[in-house]
């Protein structure tokens, strides 16, 4: 009874999270178009006068030491060109709503993102390794940086519970999904799952969020970005690269190592690339009002 | 301050018997304030560079110079790993230039041309101590009497544009670039017309432009990439990050530019063209222009 009364306060505060706005989604489509014009980008970012203010103050930051301030966003893809616009609008566009979107007690918000951006930007370069087509690698990105986003809700509708299961876990050395489901009766897969239905970022983003700790029974049409998540996600936790709970990661099956043609010795020589890309893309954390 | 050309071709580079006049190497200038070297770009003529720095210079002690790297495209890179200095042990070199977020350092963009899969010495085997730093758009103080004023122009990657004062006088590059445009549809009738963004990239790229022509205002020497024709650009090179050679003269004129060095020039033009087209060009400004005109000759020396 109390398990569910409290995936119900689950349910109404995922209904009241603020959505990811449609802008994101359609940024992700446009960027990933290489006959993207600047009039479509121009249009696109417009429609979200808060994400405009953040891409033209990156624009404007000490990161390209532009010693004119820029005024407009049609002036940015004049100078700057269409490439790194776009490109500043779909970190930005991601990191920001996400970012607003925390309130955090249990877990600690600066190690959560740590995580959340290693499993992003691990997913990739996974991605990248396996000749996975160009235009998807946002995708395995963002799949890699929203896998865990079930958490927020968790941790800040129902913190006592959420802190008692992050200890049983400790205790109990079980994987911290676990610790939830015996806790609260449903699990940040199950929360993510909800969060999904409302955003609508596609399959391939829904499944990764919903089965990156049962990857090994996913039998859906999204394997390998599902594999590359868990995996990545795994390789986060086990080395400890950022921390959103999880002391006592579940070992990925072999087949799901196999089926990627990953090894854990790849894994670790990559740390190196994955830890100067999450200070890259911390850069955007940083730019708030 | 002494100049010298050691590569002012576009591209890459193209030896042969059409291109002795003007030379086939890529982009490399060394200036020479008093005793401080200071280069810009590591194009294929840093090659030549690098053999004459060690004859003559390293006799009087430890190499010490900064490069300065305009852009990371490869014709602006590509002789670094042929470049001696870095093979000489108490070599002291930083290497400045633009990096945009999306991309590598600019040790791992520079550097890796030495790695095994491409070159038979790794950078970390080199004798050299060599330091990159990420170049934005500034006003430098760089010592003895140099400053450095940098400004972004507008080529398909981040790219600056150098500005060297000493002594009274100045010398600048401006490549690779070109005109800043209005990159939205101004005709109402195209599905994509909005009379907004019209209007501001019509303002945006001639306030733009109006930027380069007061950054190069005065100028003693500017070499100004002028890879096409009016007519090559028009006809199929928009949007490549060139510019005209009319429009570089025309700019030139207007900022009261002392002397203009055409630069990048395109690999296909043969010296006999780029003769005419020089001499064709000193004629008409001839009496109307107190500009002076050069096509960049790699081997010239300036002194300001």
């Amino acid at each position: 009874m109390e398990a569910q009364q409290g995936l119900s306060a689950i349910r109404a505060y995922v209904d009241k999270m603020p959505s990811l706005p449609t802008t994101v989604s359609k940024i992700l489509e446009i960027c990933n178009d290489p006959q993207t014009s600047p009039a479509d980008l121009n249009r696109v970012i417009s429609l979200d006068p808060v994400l405009m203010g953040k891409v033209m103050k990156l624009i404007n930051s000490a990161y390209y030491g532009v010693s004119q301030h820029i005024t407009s966003l049609v002036r940015a893809i004049i100078m700057l060109g269409i490439n790194t616009v776009k490109n500043l609008a779909l970190s930005t566009a991601v990191f920001d709503n996400l970012a607003n979107a925390s309130d955090f007690r249990a877990l600690n918000m600066e190690g959560f993102w740590r995580h959340s951006l290693c499993v992003g930007v691990t997913a990739k370069l996974i991605a990248r390794k396996r000749n996975v087509d160009a235009k998807m690698l946002e995708e395995y990105f963002m799949a890699g940086l929203l896998h865990d986003l079930g958490k927020i809700p968790l941790n800040n509708r129902l913190s006592e519970q959420y802190v008692k299961a992050m200890a049983n876990s400790d205790r109990e050395q079980l994987s911290l999904y676990q610790a939830e489901r015996a806790e609260i009766g449903a699990d940040h897969t199950d929360v993510g799952r909800f969060i999904m239905a409302n955003w609508q970022l596609g399959d391939e983003i829904t499944d990764s969020v919903a089965y990156h700790h049962s990857a090994d029974g996913y039998d859906g049409e999204n394997k390998e970005i599902v594999y590359t998540v868990a995996l990545s996600n795994y390789f986060a936790n086990s080395l400890e690269i950022g921390f959103a709970g999880d002391r006592y990661p579940e070992r990925p099956n072999e087949k799901i190592f196999s089926l990627l043609n990953i090894t854990m010795d790849w894994l670790d020589e990559i740390e190196e690339t994955v830890n100067s890309e999450i200070e890259k893309a911390r850069i955007f954390l940083r730019i708030k009002d | 301050m002494k100049i010298k050309l050691w590569g002012v071709r576009g591209s890459i580079p193209c030896p042969g018997p059409d291109t002795v006049e003007f030379g086939g190497n890529t982009a490399c200038i060394e200036l020479r304030f008093d005793d401080r070297l200071i280069i810009i770009d590591a194009g294929s003529g840093i090659r030549a560079l690098g053999d004459s720095i060690v004859r003559n210079d390293l006799k009087k002690g430890p190499i010490n110079t900064e490069i300065f790297i305009t852009h990371t495209h490869w014709d602006h890179i590509m002789g670094f790993p042929f470049f001696t200095p870095i093979y000489i042990p108490g070599t002291q070199l930083k290497i400045y230039g633009p990096v945009t977020y999306e991309d590598e350092g600019l040790d791992r963009i520079i550097g890796n041309q030495l790695t095994y899969r491409y070159f038979p010495v790794k950078h970390s085997e080199l004798s050299a101590t060599i330091t990159y730093y990420p170049q934005k758009e500034n006003t430098m103080d760089l010592g003895d009497g140099i400053t450095l004023t940098t400004k972004y122009l507008n080529h398909p990657i981040l790219c600056l544009g150098y500005k060297f004062h000493h002594k009274g006088k100045v010398f600048c590059t401006l490549y690779d670039t070109e005109p800043f445009r209005n990159v939205f549809p101004t005709d109402p009738e195209d599905p994509n017309y909005d009379a907004l963004a019209a209007k501001e990239g019509e303002r945006s790229a001639r306030e733009e432009n109006e930027k380069i022509l007061e950054f190069i205002e005065g100028v003693d020497i500017l070499v100004y990439d002028a890879q096409y024709t009016h007519k090559e650009y028009e006809a199929s090179k928009l949007g490549w990050g060139h510019s005209s050679m009319e429009f570089a003269i025309n700019a030139c004129h207007k900022a009261r530019v002392k002397k203009v060095l055409l630069f990048h020039h395109d690999p296909l033009r043969t010296d006999q063209q780029l003769i005419e087209l020089e001499s064709s060009f000193q004629q008409r400004l001839a009496g109307k222009s107190p500009l002076q005109l050069q096509f960049a000759r790699e081997g010239a020396e300036f002194e300001l």
